[in-house]
Formats: structure tokens, C-alpha cells, sequence
């Protein structure tokens, strides 16, 4: 029972993070209409930024700060640099972030080497909750990932760039006519995406092996959550990406890892067979 | 009194609260050239889509030539021989135009050879070359069809309606948006063709409505208006006040009468 | 236009004659290992080719080629090691069940399209990836299984096998010209333009009469039946099967190689597979990171040239026949997309 508790805590916790970066795959996948292979990678170099601002600063809290700014500018380049140019082709862009994955993949491992390693969790220590000791580190994690889930939300609804998205999302063609910048909207949204994986990249370090191909498995949960929840449902991206890894948590306590993925994948076939709008009620695309 | 060609019973179409079809009961005679007309938002594009397929009816009932073809999916409609062709001008743009028709024409069949070379059917090329012939295209064979003007298009669009011997053809708004040259060729094949093919066209151009066609629909809000011949229509009030009631119009109203 | 026809006619001798003289050829100038470089090339350019046909002449972006390999070469694995199977019935396994399979999933997935057909191939491809991760005693998992390989001809006292190198290399030649034979009679055919039709206007093919969903269908068991042979044929030339080609790396780097060499064109699968492979050799021998070279190069042939490198070579063909000519008019663009 314990254990039960224990994985499904974890699955939370997995949940809050995996909703952050999901979040960023949907409003990728919503706005530039590119289907992001290389998401998961976000999320790894986050993991690898992480442990290399440890290495550098012995802080982990530097690397915790400079980390997301750093995917936020990386992400921007990226889009200028590779996004940009294949707006025509949306069809072959699954090639081009495909081609991503690849360069990112390969430049961690020529950086960070191939073997994973782990990373000391910064603040040690164990908290007494619902009956059994949790990890302070994971409650620490799950409320700044609250906290990074909220910020999102308000800054879509409040800051003018966050409206701008929302307006390009909701009708290109009208928030073009209307006058707002599309390319600094792409810009910024494929920027924010990576800050997000990357953010969720440096929470979940100290939790998970730090590998360079830690985001490969992350992926197809991603895609999941945003097609569970819904394509251009956010809220109901980041329900989805919780109830998933909470229910993958628990299906863990008494089968495989494995038997839990194939589970959700399975689930996923029948959303996108069955209700391709998402599981859950909220504007549709 | 034969078979209508086309018959529908109460046919309704509507979209959450807006209903764009609405108790549409009417019956086309064959060997006539029907028009339908009516303000945007008349409804008259999802009837089409209605007849072909592309929609399922929220109730009522289609006939072609007696047969129920209601709730039927689009290409078994037009395996039926109901060709129709697109408000927004749509062929293969990366197809040349021979091919074009050449896919028309092997679309009707039950079995499409996976291994022998296409251009063995010499039955097929055949047609192909006549229906150019018909259309006046046998130059532009090889050219993409993307790369074809406006009018063109619409001249190929006709004639991949035409390869596959239709029964019935369902225009949708076969002038839009061609010069008045290429409007008088449209005009004068259309009319070739009644003598072959019956016809049901959605025209917004009056002018074209009331030199070809022998029978008018008018259709508002999803529901018919009026219907009848030319003479009758134009004189009708209810369409005048809807549809004919700006004094530009009366200039055809006029020409309408006298013809 | 037919001129360009006539010279790549001609190249297509030369480099069919090449490809005959190879395991005399190639020792003769390098080393036997380049016969086998060639020899599993052949392999991945049929698996390019199934993500070809899908996509280049059907329209549809299949992330899940994999899934047919891996039932191609897990048939003929497992065909072998657990029933005792001899050649021809293990290969006619793993193609059966790799085209079973394509049906199965295809009746679900073509329901589908664009982008949320590309994420259910990868999806059902990830399902089964993770079965054969979970089933290892069946499949050995990562790791894979090794199995010694029945010979393929034994009439009398003569036998041939794959243990003959040459033996192995025009076995395995014979079968990818059969199978690109056969793409090259489909797309001539009827059915090769109706599936034109259905990629270039999807909506308009249904209103001519096509049904759009069963063609796709048809497709979809092609293109598996492609990559089931080539799985299968993996599996003889390796004798060994994992499920690590069963993940969506190996279908996204079969997408990569049709688009390098020119999505829609019959021998693009090729080129673009040739030219990865050999470069991942060559590149690899002196560095170990070639996997940015590929990542690198697919983005650039998505920027700069879209149709690879077969669209490049004709687009350059093309602009230098007309200069020839003086002709003004601008050929490229009025290219068909797709001839054989």
C-alpha cells in the first residue's frame, strides 16, 4: 500500500512536469503547426544544462535560474534558424525537428559523454506526508511546478504576447489581418516551448538520470498528453499529462514499466481514433 | 409524366442551431437545364454537398431517378453517375490535364489495375482524346494543371464531369469568376451539353441563369421561394423583394422578359 | 523533358551494370567489407522506399515503418529459432505477418490524416516496440536474438546459402529490383494514379469516384509488404534480430533517406539511402559523430531543397537544357512531381 502511495506520489510529481513540457509541445504543434520531434530533446538539454551549471557554479539554484532563459534563447535561434525557413513545408517538418533530435542529441553525447549520470538532490532530507517519508526535494519540485503551470497560464491570459498567441492560435488569419507580428509570435512561442522542456529539464534532474537520451523516452508521453487532452486544449493537456503518469504510476506498483507505457500508448489509439478532439471539453482547433 | 431526375422529400441540414436546408421538397423534370439561385447564405452549396454526399441530411430523403440515394458517401454517389463539380474551382493541379481526365474516367471502375502500365487502356486514352476534342483543350494535354488559367480550369472541370458519362451534373457556380470571354465559352458548352446530360446549375450571374436556363429555383434561408420558368420568376414579387431588388437588376429583370 | 528521360535511362544501365560487377568489382578496389556496406544499403533503401510510397505517392507521412521491419524480421527470427522453420517458409512468415499487420493497423490509421496519421504510426509502432521490449525470451529484448541461418537453395548435394558472400549479395540484390520492379509497375498503373489523384486533392478524388480510404488501405499493405521484406532480409544478412530497429529512430531515418533522395521519385529511396549509408562508413571510421552530419543534412535538404537530391538533379537538368535552347519559359515548376 505504501508502495502504492509512493509511486503514485512520484506520478504526480512526474505529471506536474511532464504537463510543462507538454504544454510547450501543444502550443508549438498549435501555432506553427510542426509536429516537434525533438521536444523530448528540450527536456534533456534542460537535464544536461542543469548538471553542467552544477559542474561550473557547484550551484545547482544558478543553474535553476540561467538554465530556462538559456532554452528560451536557444529555442529562439533555433526557430530563426531552422523553423523559419520550412514554414512552407509543413509536411516535411517532421523531417527537419526529426534532423533536431539528431544534432541534439549528438552534440550532448560529443559534450556530456554517453554514459548517464546522476545529479545530488539540493535539498536532502525526507518530510513526513500522508503517513509515509517523502522526498523534500519532489515537494519542492511539484510546487514550483505548480507554480511554472500557473505563471504559464496567467502569462497567456494577462501579458500582450500571451494574448498574441492566444489570438494566432484561435485564427491566424484574422490576428494576421489585425496586424499582429506572426513571425515574433512563432518566434517567441517555439522560444517559450523549449524554456518550458528546459525548465521542467532542470526540476527534474536531481530525480532522474541525466542522459543524452533522456528525452527520447519522454516523447511519446508528451505527444499523449496533448492529444489526450486535446490540440489547443492547454488545460486539459496538462489534466491529461497528470491523470497519465499518475495512472502509469500506479499500473508500475503491481506490473512493468513497460506494461504502464504500453497502456497508455494504447489509450492514446483510441483517443486519436475515437475522439481526436481530446478526452476533455474545451475550445477545439 | 416521367421520373423526376432529381427529387428530394423534406430534405433538412442543420449545423448546431443554424439550419441551412430546410424542409426542401422539390422535383427537377429531366431534359431541362435547372438553375438555383438565391442570396449567399441561401443554402444552395449545402444542397449540392447534400445531393452528393458530402453531407448526411438531418432528415429527409433523396431521389435520383427514383432511387433513394440518401445518406449514400460521395464516391458511390457519384459512381451513380451524379458528377458534380466545386464552388471553388478543384481539379489535380499536379496532374496534367490528360491525366486529369484519364483518373476520371478510371475513378468509375470497380478495379483498378495495380501492374499493368495506364497507358496500355487504349479504351481509356481514347476518351480522354475526345472529350479534349469536346472541350477544346486537345492543345493544353500535356500542361499541368495547376499551371492553367482560371477559365480553363473550370473547362476541365466540365470536362472530367463530362468523361465519365454523368447522368446528372451538378454545376456550382460554374462562371465564378471568369472574364466575360471565357463566361460566354462556359456558357455556350454548358449549353452543348443539355442536349446529352441533365443539368443543375447554382449560378449567381443573372444574366447567365436567364439565357440558359428552362427551369429556376429560388432559394432564401435554406427554403424555397419560388420556382418556375424564367418569365415567371422575374416577374414574381417575393423575388424581386429578395434577390432581384436592386435597380441594377433590372436591367436583366427586363431583358428576362423580353426574351 | 523526354530527353532528360533518355539520360537518366541510360545512367540507370550504368549503374545497374555497376551494381551486377560489385563482388568483383569492389574487392578489386577497396575491400570485401564494402560489398557488405552495399549489401545491407540495398536492405535500407527498400525500407526508405515503403516510407517513399506512402509518402511521396499516397501523401501520407508514415512515422511507423518499423513496426512492418520488425514483423519481417522478428518473422524470420523467430520463425527459425522457435519453429524450426528453413528459409523460404521464415521469409514468407515475416512477410505474411508484416503485411497482416500493415492491414490491422492500416484499417485504423488511414481513417486518419496528415499529422495525426504521422503520431498513430509512431504510436502503434511504440506499442509494439515496447511488446517486443516486455516479450525478451521471445525476442531477446534490446539485445536481440542470433541464429544460424538455414541455407536458402539445397537441391542434391548442392546447397546455396548466405554464408557465400556473393551468393548473399545477388540474393539479396535480386529481391530489392524485384520489389522496386514492382513499385515501378504500380505507379505506371491505374492504381499508381489514382493514388496520385488522392495526394494532390483528397476531397476532389472522392467526388470523381475514388474510394479514398480503401486505396489508401492499399498503400498502406504495400508499403508494408516493402518493409517486411526488407526486415526479412535484414534478418538473413545479419542473422540476428532486436527490437531496437523496432523503434521510431529506424522509421525516422528511412523518412530522412527517402527525403534526402527525393520523395515521389522511384529510385529516390536510393540515392538517399546510398549516400547516408555510405557516409555514415565512411564518416565513422575517422569520427564517431556522423550522426550530426545526418541530422544537419535533413534539415538543410528540407530548407533548401525539398524534393532531394533527385528534384536537384532535374531541376539542374532542366535549367540547363533550356539554356541550351534559349528557351525563356521557366521549366522547373512545370515539372510533374513524380515520374518513375
Amino acid at each position: 500500500m505504501d508502495t502504492l502511495l509512493l509511486l503514485a506520489l512520484n506520478g504526480l510529481i512526474w505529471g506536474l512536469i511532464i504537463a510543462l513540457i507538454a504544454l510547450g509541445l501543444s502550443v508549438i504543434f498549435g501555432l506553427l503547426d510542426i509536429i516537434n520531434i525533438a521536444h523530448g530533446d528540450f527536456f534533456m538539454v534542460g537535464t544536461i544544462l542543469a548538471w553542467f551549471a552544477l559542474e561550473i557554479t557547484g550551484s545547482f539554484w544558478v543553474g535553476f535560474i540561467i538554465v530556462p532563459l538559456l532554452c528560451f534563447a536557444l529555442g529562439a535561434l533555433i526557430q530563426r534558424v531552422v523553423i523559419q525557413p520550412i514554414r512552407g513545408v509543413a509536411a516535411l517538418s517532421i523531417v527537419a525537428t526529426f534532423g533536431l533530435s539528431l544534432i541534439l542529441q549528438e552534440v550532448v553525447r560529443m559534450t556530456f559523454g554517453a554514459t548517464p549520470r546522476r545529479m545530488l538532490s539540493p535539498i536532502p532530507g525526507t518530510v513526513p506526508l500522508f503517513g509515509i517519508q517523502y522526498d523534500v526535494y519532489r515537494v519542492f519540485a511539484a510546487v514550483v511546478s505548480l507554480a511554472a503551470l500557473g505563471a504559464f497560464f496567467a502569462f497567456l491570459q494577462h501579458t500582450k504576447i500571451g494574448t498574441w498567441m492566444r489570438a494566432v492560435r484561435h485564427d491566424r488569419d484574422t490576428a494576421i489581418a489585425m496586424g499582429i507580428p506572426a513571425q515574433r509570435v512563432y518566434r517567441y512561442t517555439f522560444a517559450i516551448g523549449f524554456a518550458l522542456a528546459g525548465f521542467a529539464g532542470v526540476v527534474a534532474a536531481p530525480i532522474t538520470n541525466v542522459d543524452f537520451r533522456g528525452g527520447v523516452d519522454l516523447l511519446p508521453v508528451c505527444f499523449m498528453a496533448v492529444i489526450i487532452g486535446g490540440l489547443g486544449n492547454l488545460p486539459g493537456t496538462a489534466a491529461a499529462a497528470i491523470l497519465l503518469a499518475v495512472m502509469e504510476g500506479v499500473i508500475e506498483s503491481f506490473a512493468t514499466p513497460t506494461v504502464a507505457r504500453i497502456t497508455s500508448l494504447v489509450l492514446m489509439s483510441a483517443v486519436l481514433l475515437l475522439k481526436p478532439q481530446g478526452l476533455f471539453k474545451g475550445h477545439t482547433r | 409524366m416521367s421520373e423526376a431526375i432529381l427529387r428530394t422529400e423534406h430534405l433538412t441540414k442543420r449545423f448546431g442551431g443554424l439550419t441551412a436546408v430546410d424542409d426542401l421538397s422539390l422535383s427537377l423534370a429531366r431534359g431541362q437545364l435547372h438553375a438555383i439561385i438565391g442570396p449567399n447564405g441561401a443554402g444552395k452549396t449545402t444542397f449540392f454537398n447534400l445531393i452528393s454526399g458530402l453531407l448526411p441530411p438531418t432528415s429527409g430523403r433523396v431521389f435520383f431517378d427514383g432511387q433513394d440515394i440518401t445518406g449514400l458517401l460521395p464516391h458511390q454517389v457519384s459512381r451513380l453517375g451524379i458528377k458534380r463539380t466545386l464552388q471553388i474551382k478543384s481539379v489535380f493541379n499536379q496532374l496534367t490535364v490528360a491525366d486529369n481526365l484519364w483518373v476520371t474516367r478510371q475513378a468509375g471502375k470497380r478495379f483498378l489495375h495495380p501492374f499493368r502500365a495506364a497507358s496500355r487502356d487504349v479504351d481509356t486514352r481514347e476518351r480522354v482524346d475526345r472529350t479534349l476534342e469536346e472541350i477544346g483543350m486537345t492543345a493544353l494535354a500535356g500542361r499541368l494543371a495547376g499551371t492553367l488559367s482560371y477559365g480553363d480550369v473550370a473547362l476541365l472541370e466540365i470536362g472530367m464531369a463530362l468523361i465519365s458519362e454523368p447522368r446528372l451534373l451538378l454545376l456550382d457556380e460554374p462562371t465564378c469568376g471568369m472574364s466575360p470571354a471565357e463566361t460566354a465559352r462556359a456558357v455556350a458548352k454548358i449549353r452543348e451539353l443539355t442536349h446529352k446530360v441533365d443539368i443543375v446549375i447554382i449560378e449567381h450571374d443573372m444574366e447567365v441563369v436567364f439565357e440558359i436556363a428552362d427551369d429556376i429555383t429560388v432559394l432564401a434561408q435554406g427554403a424555397i421561394l419560388a420556382s418556375g420558368t424564367p418569365g415567371e420568376i422575374s416577374v414574381d414579387e417575393r423575388v424581386r423583394e429578395a434577390y432581384l431588388g436592386q435597380p441594377e437588376d433590372e436591367d436583366y429583370v427586363s431583358e428576362a422578359e423580353n426574351a | 523533358m523526354t530527353r532528360r528521360l533518355v539520360v537518366e535511362r541510360r545512367l540507370f544501365f550504368v549503374f545497374a551494370a555497376f551494381m551486377l560487377s560489385v563482388p568483383w568489382l569492389i574487392p578489386a578496389l577497396a575491400s570485401v567489407f564494402w560489398v557488405n556496406v552495399i549489401t545491407e544499403l540495398l536492405i535500407w533503401s527498400l525500407l526508405a522506399a515503403s516510407a517513399n510510397l506512402l509518402f511521396g505517392y499516397v501523401g501520407l507521412l508514415s512515422f511507423g515503418q518499423a513496426l512492418f521491419f520488425g514483423f519481417g524480421m522478428y518473422g524470420v527470427g523467430i520463425g527459425i529459432t522457435q519453429f524450426g522453420l528453413s528459409f523460404w517458409p521464415a521469409f514468407g512468415l515475416g512477410v505474411v505477418s508484416a503485411m497482416a499487420m500493415a492491414l490491422v493497423c492500416g484499417i485504423f490509421a488511414v481513417r486518419l490524416t496528415w499529422h495525426y496519421f504521422a503520431i498513430i504510426t509512431l504510436v502503434f509502432s511504440l506499442i509494439f516496440y515496447f511488446l517486443a521490449l516486455t516479450m525478451k525470451p521471445l525476442t531477446g529484448g534490446d539485445d536481440g536474438i542470433n541464429f544460424t541461418l538455414p541455407p536458402t537453395f539445397s537441391f542434391g548435394g548442392t546447397q546455396w546459402s548466405f554464408t557465400s558472400t556473393n551468393f548473399q549479395y545477388f540474393f539479396i540484390l535480386a529481391t530489392v529490383a524485384a520489389c522496386f520492379y514492382l513499385m515501378h509497375l504500380v505507379v505506371r498503373s491505374a492504381l499508381g494514379k489514382a493514388f496520385l489523384a488522392i495526394r494532390d486533392n483528397d476531397a476532389r478524388a472522392s467526388l470523381i469516384g475514388l474510394n479514398v480510404y480503401v486505396l489508401r488501405l492499399v498503400a498502406f499493405v504495400m508499403a508494408g509488404f516493402l518493409a517486411g521484406v526488407a526486415g526479412a532480409l535484414f534478418a538473413f544478412f545479419g542473422r540476428y534480430a532486436s527490437a531496437t530497429y523496432m523503434f521510431y529512430q529506424t522509421s525516422g531515418e528511412a523518412v530522412v533517406w527517402a527525403v534526402v533522395g527525393g520523395v515521389g521519385t522511384l529510385l529516390g529511396p536510393v540515392v538517399g539511402t546510398s549516400l547516408l549509408i555510405l557516409l555514415r562508413e565512411i564518416v565513422s571510421t575517422h569520427w564517431e559523430h556522423y550522426s550530426l552530419i545526418v541530422g544537419a543534412l535533413a534539415i538543410i535538404v528540407v530548407i533548401v531543397a525539398p524534393r532531394g537530391l533527385m528534384g536537384l538533379w532535374r531541376d539542374w537538368f532542366d535549367r540547363s537544357r533550356a539554356r541550351e535552347q534559349g528557351e525563356t519559359q521557366a521549366v522547373p515548376h512545370t515539372e510533374p512531381r513524380t515520374e518513375p
